[in-house]
């Protein structure tokens, strides 16, 4: 206490940096001279100790007479003081959870009245540089608190110490990365739907190790567009696209620019990609939040033949601009989907949009909350849409998704109508009647299409077999009445049938999940183990609680190319044997997949 | 042709880096790479196939070191579950993906 205000009562001169360093990291060059002396006086003694009494002349006797009875006892004290600190400092160490005052209080009785002087005297100025020698590399250092052991019990220097440090940690996670951490993994993979058995493909591997290092990565060189690709969905997801790393992916060759998360993206970074690439023909950028009004008109300006734009939630943007780019790009595009707008893009961009774009071929609107339904009438007027995916907030009346269906229906290959509540079987009797070519069909959350409908949907339906279908959530909403109508509401058994009847052979995948009305014998006449579905790979069973063990044995067998069962909520299903290269997500116990012998394998 | 069907095709091939290292593994490990399986596919008339000896020229000798090393470690893992991953030096990562994706594996 009088020490710090002697201190800061002192008037000083100037000093030098050197001085005020060594003064902040508590080093006085006084101490280090006593220090110097203190070492050079015991050398000295020493060697007048080993040398024979009689040798020792009188005169240097007589000369140190006065200060070495003196000497040898303060050596004594401080050899003393030193071995204890040492052994202080390496106690502390050594306890692990132990009450640290009922320790000290041990210390404390341990010790006689010297040594407590001496932990008065350590609590004021702890532990000051007590200095030893290293036990590896022999150097002099300073003991603090953070000094190690080394394998012998002796105290090792701060470099020593890292060093030791770094090894332990190398050894360490390799210990914890055992099997506990193994099944996590598998879990977390299988959760994703990836089961697979032998070695991931080298460029999978290398990808990821590119990805972990990505800040030592200065260019990519002449990677393909597919491998930029998968590089780009795991830097996006691991959410280092950076205005830095983008430039890895900026290449004046390339056509195509995909970044999942450009989040961090600055507006001069969007032009960038512009001016880098100036024969831009396909662009992704998911939340892209900074592409403005400016980047837009500078790419217009440019001129950048634009084929394919997908944005999402790219605010910014005002309505002013959308009509820009489609009168003064829309001949050029071939796709657009954007999703996510909230505070532009109304129903007049859409018929800017439908006037000027006669080529677009690829349309997809999600969550543009502006929208109603002038613009499913202005979609109506794109006569050469081949995908359509719509998903729109407010409410559309069942009549007008019927007319959009008459008049685009005819060269669809995909049709995505997701939570069009007002869509009654006209809906699906319009597409009966005008679609041929559809491969991709998703009808979800609608609760007002009849069972019936669905089956003369599929019932003799010109078009070929679907490979991908949705009918989520298409079922009856009485909370007071669980099993619905006597005519069942959703695709249901007979439509389910029927559509299994239609497309079964092509399906690759298939999402039912809470069509609850679906009965037990549909599924079992369905799915008998000896009808076959040569191409499923997916399928969501999920929220259908009739679905149960011996059922999904059923699938198992009926679907010999099946990688991905989801089936939330089934709380049928137990103990099932799940084939190898199977993932079954979502079952009530987390069990893990059971390991199949030779003998269920040959059953399969 | 006739060469091919006379001598049966050894088990093991013979893979030459750029700057002239070669590596000889097993006929089954080296068929993991899809560019390399049809190379040496016996029933080609490809040199390769011939010869059982494929030169790289696009790739050297210390990534060929590790893809060969990848061979025998899928190979090994091949029916395996959880298997882990393999150690790849970062500073070899970039060469080993062009290689992996010259290659197809």
């Amino acid at each position: 206490m009088s020490n710090r205000r002697a201190t800061n009562n002192r008037i000083r001169g100037p000093q030098s940096a050197l001085t005020d360093f060594l003064a902040s990291n508590n080093i006085s060059a006084a101490q280090i001279r006593t220090d110097y002396e203190r070492r050079r006086r015991e050398a000295q003694s020493r060697i007048n100790s080993e040398r024979p009494a009689e040798d020792s002349a009188a005169e240097v006797e007589t000369q140190q007479t006065a200060t070495s009875t003196e000497n040898s006892e303060q050596r004594k004290k401080r050899k003393r003081q030193e071995e204890n600190a040492i052994a202080k400092i390496k106690k502390n160490k050594n306890k692990n959870n132990k009450n640290k005052r009922r320790q000290r209080f041990a210390v404390d009785s341990e010790s006689d009245e010297e040594d407590a002087t001496w932990d008065l005297y350590a609590k004021s100025k702890p532990l000051p540089g007590q200095l030893e020698n290293c036990e590896i590399c022999n150097k002099r250092f300073t003991v603090t608190a953070y000094s190690k052991t080394g394998p012998d019990g002796g105290l090792l220097c701060a470099k020593c110490s890292r060093e030791l440090e770094a090894e332990e940690k190398k050894d360490k996670p390799k210990k914890k990365s055992g099997a506990r951490e193994r099944r996590r993994q598998v879990q977390s993979r299988l959760l994703d739907g990836i089961v697979s058995l032998g070695a991931k493909n080298l460029q999978e591997l290398c990808v990821e190790k590119v990805a972990d290092n990505i800040n030592d990565v200065d260019e990519f060189g002449d990677l393909p567009q597919t491998l930029l690709d998968r590089l780009s969905q795991i830097l996006s997801k691991k959410r280092v696209i950076t205005s830095r790393t983008l430039d890895l992916f900026l290449r004046p060759d390339l056509d195509k620019v995909a970044i999942y998360d450009a989040g961090k993206l600055e507006s001069h970074d969007f032009v960038k990609i512009f001016a880098v690439i100036p024969n831009l023909r396909h662009l992704l950028l998911l939340h892209a939040g900074q592409f403005k009004d400016e980047v837009m008109e500078y790419m217009l300006e440019r001129q950048v033949p634009i084929k394919s734009l997908q944005l999402e939630a790219a605010n910014l943007i005002s309505n002013r601009m959308w009509h820009e780019l489609f009168r003064r790009a829309g001949g050029s595009l071939e796709a657009l989907k954007l999703a996510w707008l909230d505070s532009s893009f109304n129903d007049e961009c859409v018929q800017v949009l439908a006037d000027n774009c006669p080529n677009l071929k690829r349309l997809k609107l999600r969550k543009c909350f502006h929208l109603d339904e002038n613009a499913l009438v202005s979609i109506g007027k794109l006569s050469n849409l081949e995908h359509l995916s719509l998903q729109f907030s407010g409410q559309v009346e069942g009549q007008l998704v019927t007319d959009l269906v008459n008049s685009v229906g005819q060269k669809l290959f995909t049709l995505s109508l997701t939570k069009f509540e007002n869509a009654d079987d006209a809906v699906l009797a319009a597409i009966h009647a005008s679609c041929r070519h559809l491969r991709k069909f998703r009808f979800s959350e609608n609760d007002l299409c009849t069972d019936a409908a669905y089956e003369q949907l599929f019932t003799d339906w010109v078009n070929p077999g679907l490979v991908f279908a949705d009918f989520s959530s298409t079922r009856d909403l009485d909370y007071s009445n669980p099993d619905g109508p006597d005519e069942p509401v959703g695709l249901a058994s007979k439509g389910f049938a029927a559509l299994m009847k239609h497309s079964g052979s092509s399906l690759e995948r298939l999402d039912i999940s809470s069509c609850r009305h679906i009965a037990h014998s549909t599924f079992c006449e369905v799915f008998d183990g000896i009808k076959i579905y040569p191409n499923l790979r997916e399928l969501n069973l999920s929220f259908i609680p009739r679905v149960d063990t011996l059922v999904v044995a059923a699938i198992f067998k009926s679907c010999p190319q099946l990688q991905k069962v989801v089936a939330f909520s089934c709380f049928g299903i137990r103990d099932v044997i799940v084939p190898p290269n199977v993932a079954l997500i979502g079952i009530p116990n987390a069990q893990e997949n059971i390991m199949i012998n030779a003998d269920a394998l040959a059953y399969y | 042709m006739a060469t091919t069907q006379q001598q049966p095709s050894s088990d093991y091939v013979t893979l030459v880096s750029c700057d002239g290292y070669e590596f000889v593994v097993r006929r089954s490990c080296a068929c993991v790479a899809g560019a390399l399986r049809r190379m040496l596919d016996p029933n080609s008339s490809f040199n390769e196939a011939v010869t059982g000896r494929a030169v790289l020229e696009n790739i050297n000798g210390i990534v060929l070191e590790k893809v060969c090393e990848y061979f025998y470690y899928n190979e090994k893992n091949k029916d395996a579950r959880d298997v882990p991953d393999m150690d790849i030096p970062p500073e070899l990562c970039l060469e080993l993906l062009m290689a992996a994706d010259y290659l197809n594996t």
